[in-house]
């Protein structure tokens, strides 16, 4: 009945915790970037926990949204706010449509043509020049600060506008997982065939589920292109730093949970950063190769998550006659 | 005429993409795992024989048989050690075990053998053979020549060996194989290390046409997925006519698109397959 009382108090840490830090520093950075991948994952989450469909395409639509916001607020001064608009409703579109060809593919087959689909949006990016700016990238443009403008002269404002994003992502999904549609979504895991029987449209609900995700992450690609002021198409449209990151992130938390993409992006977003920290000094790959070593590790330990740590733990008190 | 030269062209590089592929879709058919770092043992073939090649002065194609041994070798361990313990485990975690297995070994190579593209210089690197109109690169033709005869050895040996015949069995029921004595804990590092070897052996003979560095995997993976999924995941004849279909499409997008465009086809023709095929173009063998 007190896990309300448990969450207010985590967001209220969470919202304290960027004054502690060096406003000018590299941890605020790193916490900002923990944030904005937790709600990617999050988002990642709706169709790749709840849908059970493992897509490695999700940098198509966070893409869509860095390049959206970003080209109209190059050629036409629209501010980023309405940018995000736009492209959350463009990346839902590019969902629809993937969505279409791909939503009966299970699995590996799912994966493998979400991850093409991702790599189709970086090739479109890398060639379309007049529009994309091509390899070159793009720099979002000054602009004198302000909120309307969603321009700042300090990171911290990004850092809480990543922290309600990521509590606005964390909402819609427990409200999806707990409602009508997520019981069908459960149904249709559990037994596709059966959920069909019972009159649920399979096809439709994943297809809603598909957009949701497409939209939202859309969305935090405006979030990353306002915090980054720079980008190009290998960076956003990136499989292994984006689409495979965020799958990651989720999976290693604990997929399909809430708390899962939270606890996965504390987890590899600090420790990524750590390792560059630590040995981008010495030779080149040293920090990604403990990463990759680090990686494997965790999932030979918990292939289904950390969340399954807290089970294993509670399983143990409870069994202790502990509560 | 250049029509028919880019089909050629086509076929001689698709023949190579049909062995390096092979490996990919014999560990899913094996075992039902998709190895995401099955392009870095590419890399590790090519880095084989470019070593063989600068330090013993060996022809990079004549060293295709030590890139597969390295890699059998290596993939014999990470079946055994990595791969193993996820057999049971959900696919999202078995695809994020490899894509660690890929970090591990493209960041080992960049550790190892630093950023640098190598490259090799041999005698016959420039040479083409004309055939009426057409021409014939010889480099391409040792490459094709050199994966047909891979090829049909492996072909030899799951037909005709008593290790071919119990790996085929293992795939198709492993309860069964094991009722019937075999060992498939051993078939499975056997099919694994003989994927990852077949790759390999691809990366050194294309060396004389290809640079080496430690991230060269990138270029290949999607091409790779693409090869197994037209041929149908797990179906080593599939792999053969996709290697050879993806080499054709490939060459043809390049005759009228311009050539940043030749993977966007590539992509597209994958993902209408999965979409109308998932089972493959040549049908289901699994």
């Amino acid at each position: 009945m007190k896990r309300w009382m448990l969450v207010v108090l985590v967001i209220v840490a969470a919202a304290l915790l960027p004054l502690a830090l060096n406003p000018t520093g590299y941890w605020i950075r790193v916490l900002t970037f923990t944030l904005l991948f937790a709600a990617m994952a999050q988002a990642w989450n709706l169709i790749g926990g709840l849908a059970n469909q493992t897509s490695l395409g999700h940098a198509a639509f966070f893409g869509i949204g860095a390049y959206t916001s970003t080209i109209l607020l190059l050629k036409f001064g629209i501010s980023p706010w309405i940018g995000m608009i736009a492209g959350g409703a463009l990346g839902g579109l590019a969902a629809f449509i993937i969505a279409i060809p791909t939503m009966r593919l299970q699995g590996h087959y799912f994966a493998l043509a979400t991850l093409a689909f991702g790599e189709v949006m970086r090739v479109i990016a890398n060639v379309w020049t007049p529009l994309t700016g091509g390899p070159g990238g793009l720099s979002v443009p000054f602009v004198p600060p302000s909120f309307a403008a969603y321009s700042f002269k300090q990171l911290l404002p990004h850092t809480y506008i990543a922290l309600i994003a990521l509590i606005i992502v964390t909402v819609i999904f427990e409200v999806i997982r707990r409602g009508a549609m997520g019981y069908r979504l459960r149904a249709i895991k559990e037994n596709p065939a059966a959920a069909e029987v019972i009159g649920i449209d399979t096809t439709k609900v994943k297809l809603q589920t598909a957009v949701i995700s497409g939209v939202l992450m859309a969305m935090l690609g405006t979030l990353y292109a306002q915090v980054a002021v720079f980008f190009d198409p290998d960076t956003v449209f990136s499989a292994a730093a984006i689409s495979i990151r965020v799958a990651l992130i989720a999976i290693l938390g604990g997929v399909g949970t809430p708390i899962g993409p939270i606890l996965g992006a504390l987890f590899i977003i600090p420790v990524e950063e750590l390792m560059n920290d630590l040995f981008s000094a010495g030779a080149a790959g040293l920090s990604q190769l403990i990463f990759g070593v680090i990686l494997i590790a965790v999932i030979l330990w918990r292939p289904r998550g950390f969340i399954t740590v807290f089970d294993a733990l509670i399983a143990r008190l409870s069994s202790r006659g502990v509560r | 005429m250049s029509f028919l030269q880019a089909i050629l062209d086509g076929l001689l590089v698709g023949g190579v993409y049909a062995v390096i592929s092979i490996g990919l879709t014999l560990v899913y058919g094996v075992m039902g795992i998709v190895n995401f770092a099955q392009a870095e043992f590419l890399m590790i073939g090519m880095f084989v024989s470019w070593f063989a090649w600068a330090y013993l002065g060996l022809d990079p194609v004549l060293a295709a048989p030590l890139s597969f041994a390295v890699a059998f070798a290596l993939g014999w361990l990470v079946q055994g050690q990595l791969i193993a313990r996820m057999l049971k485990a959900p696919s999202a975690a078995q695809i994020f075990l490899t894509v660690g297995l890929l970090i591990v070994l493209e960041n080992g190579a960049l550790l190892s053998f630093g950023s640098q593209f190598r490259s090799v210089t041999t005698s016959y690197q420039t040479m083409s053979l004309s055939l009426g109109a057409l021409f014939i690169s010889v480099p391409y033709l040792i490459a094709f020549g050199m994966s047909l005869a891979c090829g049909v050895a492996l072909w030899w040996f799951m037909r005709t060996s008593w290790f071919g015949r119990a790996m085929r069995a293992t795939a198709q029921n492993p309860m069964a194989a094991q009722l019937m004595g075999i060992d498939t804990a051993l078939m499975y590092k056997m099919a694994f290390a003989l994927g990852v070897g077949l790759t390999a052996f691809g990366g050194a003979v294309i060396l004389p046409y290809v640079t080496v560095y430690p991230s060269v995997g990138g270029q290949f993976v999607v091409l790779m997925f693409t090869v197994v999924v037209l041929g149908g995941l797990g179906s080593v004849a599939g792999a053969v006519v996709g290697g050879l279909a993806v080499g054709v499409i490939q060459a043809l997008s390049a005759l009228f698109f311009p050539i940043q465009l030749q993977n966007l086809f590539l992509f597209l023709v994958f993902i209408l397959v999965l979409a109308v095929r998932p089972q493959g173009l040549v049908g289901a063998s699994r």
